[in-house]
């Protein structure tokens, strides 16, 4: 029986935090992604749950914070009907940026004619694009004529829970196809800095959290063959090229799946063909398909209905 | 704000108060606040109307070298005009008209408050560099003016109107196809931002 793993961020300083690493190695935990920053370092990792105090008394000692990331371990696409330039700072930026402090990997997707009203629609590369990720988080803007009777057509096609921010107070179920609405957080062209901005944007995190749990619920009642952070282990012991990638999260770890940046002509055999302990092939657990960002691949994990068995 | 009249309105109103946070921003950004006297803002989502009325502060004169910098001749037996400057705010712009005048071989800046023009009649140039016009604020206005009106209205609105007129400025967009009377109301509301005075316009 796998261990429970609970997903934390550690920020701390760059000194001795490879002290970390060796304790969650041995402990059994996943590092998914390290970022350093100067003399900083933030670790974001998956700590089995009944081995957390250990890291957390090891992080004290080295003067840094542990604390929970409900959000880690997803791929949110952060979906504006527009990001010129013209606009900027968008506050979609801002949305993403926090989101990313939760744990979550962001992608930020600008349609290329999703503004207006009448006029607002999106292409099926976009949607397509935007269906790779768990969760689309759609941000809108001070009208709720708007956000009620116009920019829903942009859902359509979109097969992952939806979540929308927008300025004025609606509730969700006004909004047709949106599975979750977030107010406070409307079109405005400066940094979110004042408390209550900061106040929204905490709940928008909180309600995201809210739905992610929501979907991982559902992935449980059919739980799925392999967990994605072991694909991940995987790939990075089966092909040192890995490493030579420069993007910040070079595997991204979705709920069902992840994303590998390595260009999927080269990489689709050798990624399909990673062997696990107890003798499977990636291939035979997961689907290796090319994905719509870049030449990218996607791995889809399957569900135990579908092969009979979990690993 | 500095701005005698500043007026968002909208279908529902804690909305356009939100909007008039979002011009304000577009306002700070482009350092209109004091080149605007009133501003009025009518936003219909429900008919994708976007209006704008804005009345400038007029006055605004052109910058001569004479007011911020004092010219003279330079040293006996240099032929060159001296410059000494007051206000550093217009000195990039002094470099480039001089430059363009002078050219650059002959434009020196022995120190950060002085800059040294070699020619060969000093006492002539002298009175000519006083009057040199380094920066004219009513034509960058208009083009930070157009700035605003295109990020202050929803990006989708496509289909506009504009007309400058002296110091009034009209500006209104929409997505379908421009109706007569919105450009009318606008023109209306003109009026009534000037408080009865006619707005003068052509069209």
């Amino acid at each position: 029986m796998a261990a429970v793993l609970e997903p934390y961020i550690y920020d701390g300083g760059m000194y001795k935090h490879g002290l970390i690493l060796e304790l969650l190695e041995d402990l059994g935990g996943y590092l998914i992604q390290a970022i350093p920053a100067a003399s900083e370092v933030t670790l974001i990792m998956l700590i089995p749950e009944k081995d957390v105090h250990l890291v957390e008394a090891l992080s004290t000692k080295l003067l840094g914070k542990l604390k929970k990331s409900p959000l880690t371990g997803t791929e949110i696409a952060v979906v504006s009907p527009t990001l010129a330039y013209h606009h900027l700072p968008h506050s979609a930026c801002d949305v993403a940026e926090y989101l990313r402090r939760g744990g979550a990997n962001t992608n930020m997707i600008g349609l290329a004619r999703g503004m207006g009203r009448r006029v607002a629609l999106s292409a099926d590369y976009e949607r397509k694009l935007i269906n790779e990720h768990d969760i689309a988080l759609f941000s809108f803007g001070t009208f709720s004529d708007c956000i009620i009777n116009k920019k829903p057509k942009l859902f359509e096609g979109i097969e992952i829970p939806i979540v929308v921010t927008g300025g004025p107070d609606i509730k969700t179920e006004d909004i047709p196809n949106a599975n979750m609405y977030i107010g406070g957080i409307g079109r405005v062209s400066h940094r979110l800095r004042k408390e209550p901005e900061l106040e929204g944007l905490d709940t928008m995190n909180e309600m995201v959290s809210e739905m992610v749990d929501r979907v991982r619920e559902e992935i449980a009642k059919d739980p799925l063959v392999v967990l994605p952070v072991r694909i991940m282990k995987e790939i990075k012991d089966q092909i040192p090229e890995i490493e030579h990638v420069l993007t910040p999260a070079p595997i991204t770890i979705q709920l069902d799946g992840l994303r590998v940046k390595l260009p999927y002509d080269e990489f689709h055999e050798r990624v399909e063909n990673i062997e696990f302990d107890e003798g499977l092939t990636l291939s035979e657990v997961a689907k290796v398909m090319p994905s719509k960002m870049k030449n990218y691949i996607l791995i889809k994990v399957q569900r135990k209905s579908e092969i009979g068995f979990v690993i | 704000m500095a701005l005698e009249t500043f007026v968002v309105e909208s279908t529902i109103s804690e909305e356009a108060e939100h909007y008039k946070q979002i011009v304000s921003d577009g306002l700070t950004d482009l350092v209109l606040v004091r080149s605007i006297d009133k501003i009025k803002v009518v936003i219909t989502p429900e008919e994708t109307l976007f209006q704008m009325v804005i009345v400038l502060r007029g006055g605004l004169a052109p910058i001569k070298i004479s007011d911020f910098a004092q010219a003279g001749v330079g040293t006996f037996g240099e032929s060159e005009v001296v410059i000494d400057i007051e206000n550093e705010a217009y000195l990039p712009q002094l470099l480039v008209a001089l430059w363009a005048k002078y050219g650059r071989i002959n434009v020196h800046q022995p120190e950060r408050k002085t800059v040294s023009v070699s020619c060969e009649y000093p006492l002539k140039e002298v009175p000519l560099i006083e009057e040199m016009v380094v920066e004219d604020p009513q034509r960058t206005l208009q083009s930070r003016l157009i700035d605003l009106a295109i990020r202050a209205t929803p990006e989708g609105f496509r289909v506009r109107y504009h007309s400058l007129n002296g110091n009034h400025f009209i500006f209104v967009a929409t997505e379908d196809i421009m109706k007569k009377e919105w450009i009318e109301q606008a023109h209306k509301m003109l009026d009534e931002l000037l408080g009865g005075e006619p707005s003068g316009s052509s069209s």
